[in-house]
């Protein structure tokens, strides 16, 4: 008997092709038959007037640590995200010994903003090798996972407190393959590295010690096994960021394996950046070379608060002056009536309505929650104060830790970002879920590729946008029997509505372990998620199924 | 005009711009002496930096300085 019957549908099954009306049945986890289906089902879904796509794939995540508690990644699935890479930007939590995990911690907390009893209390640590972090994780998924190892951990385990202080040996490197080989034995998709990040002391993470021999002779590894090599670059210069691509195209075409970077950004600042960067991996890639650049769907917003200065008050001298000052100093300047009032005055006649009118509160510190999502402007009106006066009123009556939003800042015009996103050599992902916890939210970013770049731009039609996010990402990483829907894949499945899917406001939750904050987006018309199978999410609301598994 | 100015990068403009991790960020648009132009970001803290060694107050005030101005107030 089938499983499930999803009837109806407009399948757009992850190849490009024209989406056609059709039923799709599911059994024992896989996908039986996409057309006319006649039978008894155990479960029948009508998915008439949806869209049936295979489940996307987001090949940029931070969900390490969050899997060992919450196998759903959440609220990923909820945005008919069915298979996630996490271990990307050269940290994994696996290998590690335990001597390490407080130095590899603070790198994760660096990166991800999560509170510490995240990693105190939430899971025991019951591994140190790849194996058995996989074996972890594995007890509790409700999503497919496809785990790269990170550079940074590998260079820890074999070279200790020296991973971040010189270079590597020739036994050492010869160490780090054999590190790296027995991950990828034990179930990881790739390797990862950075030559940006920091921990939390502001020290460059492991990788970056790495000469170019080191990172060479793990590109050999990875060619045994044909397996994805990720990096960050200097994203912020694109000289630099072209001499990287260049370096993947060397490492691709010698070890016969994909390369993939990020982010890659657009902004009216540097316009040249993403078009320059997207030249070269075209050249690259008419070599055979193998260099796929991702890039974000969502725009990039500016958060910040008075508790710290920030380069959003560049162009106002008086903000800049009191900002500058230390904290118990900057209290009592903005509570001083006089420089108040030329704070005020800094912004304009109109009390800095256009330049701060539009900011959001946040929410989730110590703002009242009432206020999370109303902008300053609505504040002002309400308390009768000017927006500037209000944003110096209500920072001191919650000792400075209000958050404010300044939306699409950068990253933010469609016009242009839309035909990279169709770019056949542009790689959609980046989204960093499950990172910048405190700062914004990393979900929905699928959500937005059909409601900003298929139904409001056309800069993709619905085809191109699933394929992107399917298909696409299965070829480019290596994941068999995923991103299509076809009999004998898996039935990794979402049904969606084509006209109203998108990604749900910014808000505060406290779902962290120690009650800890992250900011969240629901998702918008994802009506139903398959993974392997089993519904894991249905009528806005997950189930119990556990039915994820490793991608190895 | 010395020879060491004369070899050396002008800032010509500054703008705010989106970081990644959602921080606003510095960018500044450098003239090279050949004429050639080039962006450099910079987070806040060595924006401030920048500003701070130029005895800039605002962002247009940075326009004119001299790239050196940056790495040796960094050295301090």
């Amino acid at each position: 008997m089938i499983d499930v019957l999803i009837r109806n549908g407009l399948v757009v099954d992850g190849s490009g092709q024209p989406g056609f009306l059709a039923d799709v049945a599911v059994e024992a986890g896989r996908i039986t038959a996409v057309g006319r289906v006649d039978g008894p089902a155990r479960r029948t879904i009508d998915a008439k007037g949806r869209v049936v796509a295979p489940g996307f794939i987001d090949p940029h995540t931070h969900f390490d640590v969050q899997l060992l508690w919450d196998g759903g990644a959440r609220p990923s699935i909820s945005h008919g995200v069915t298979s996630i890479v996490p271990g990307n930007c050269s940290l994994s939590l696996a290998p590690l010994r335990a001597a390490d995990r407080e130095a590899v911690v603070g790198m994760f907390q660096q990166i991800e903003e999560m509170p510490p009893e995240a990693f105190t209390t939430a899971f025991d640590w019951t591994w140190e090798d790849f194996a058995g972090y996989r074996a972890a994780i594995e007890r509790n998924l409700a999503i497919n996972v496809a785990p790269l190892v990170g550079h940074s951990v590998i260079r820890q385990w074999v070279m200790g407190a020296d991973a971040q202080a010189r270079a590597a040996t020739a036994d050492e490197i010869a160490a780090m393959q054999a590190l790296l080989r027995e991950c990828l034995q034990a179930g990881a998709i790739g390797l990862s590295t950075s030559f940006v990040d920091v921990d939390a002391r502001g020290r460059p993470v492991p990788s970056r010690f790495a000469q170019f021999a080191e990172l060479d002779a793990l590109c050999a590894v990875l060619g045994e096994f044909g397996r994805m090599l990720q990096i960050v670059p200097e994203f912020y210069d694109t000289d630099i960021t072209i001499a990287r691509i260049d370096q993947l195209a060397e490492l691709s075409l010698r070890h016969d394996i994909p390369t993939t970077f990020s982010p890659v950004f657009d902004s009216a600042a540097t316009p040249d950046n993403a078009p320059r960067a997207l030249a070269r991996v075209e050249e690259q890639f008419a070599r055979g070379a193998r260099v796929w650049p991702q890039m974000q769907t969502r725009p990039i917003d500016i958060s910040f608060s008075l508790l710290r200065p920030s380069l959003f008050f560049a162009r106002l001298p008086n903000w800049i002056r009191v900002l500058r000052k230390p904290l118990a100093e900057r209290i009592a300047a903005l509570s001083d009536p006089e420089t108040a009032d030329k704070l005020v005055a800094d912004t304009g006649p109109d009390g800095g309505e256009r330049l701060m009118g539009g900011l959001i509160i946040r929410g989730g510190d110590a703002a009242p929650a009432e206020l999370a999502g109303k902008t300053l402007s609505e504040v002002a009106a309400a308390r009768g104060e000017a927006p500037a006066r209000a944003l110096i009123t209500l920072s001191l009556e919650h000792g400075l830790d209000v958050a404010m939003l300044a939306a699409s800042r950068g990253h933010d015009d469609t016009g242009r970002i839309g035909p990279m996103l169709a770019h056949p050599l542009v790689h959609i992902g980046a989204g960093d879920a499950g990172a910048h916890l405190a700062s914004f939210a990393t979900y929905g970013d699928t959500g937005y590729l059909f409601s900003e770049f298929v139904r409001k731009a056309g800069a993709l039609s619905l085809e191109q946008a699933v394929r992107k996010i399917t298909a696409d990402t299965a070829d480019i990483w290596g994941i068999k029997d995923r991103g299509r829907l076809q009999p004998g894949m898996a039935a990794d499945i979402v049904v969606f509505d084509p006209q109203t899917i998108a990604r749900g406001e910014e808000r505060p939750v406290f779902d962290m372990p120690g009650d800890g904050m992250r900011y969240v987006r629901d998702s918008i018309g994802v009506d139903t998620v398959l993974v392997n199978g089993e519904v894991a999410w249905a009528d806005g609301a997950y189930t119990d199924a556990k039915s994820g598994v490793v991608l190895a | 005009m010395n020879a060491r100015a004369a070899s050396e990068a002008v800032i010509v403009d500054a703008v705010i711009g989106a970081g990644h991790d959602g921080a606003a960020e510095l960018v500044l648009t450098l003239r090279y002496e050949n004429g050639a132009t080039a962006p450099v970001v910079l987070d806040a803290d060595i924006g401030f930096s920048l500003m701070r060694v130029c005895g800039a107050s605002s962002l247009a005030e940075l326009a004119g300085h001299s790239w050196r101005n940056l790495l040796e107030g960094l050295e301090e």
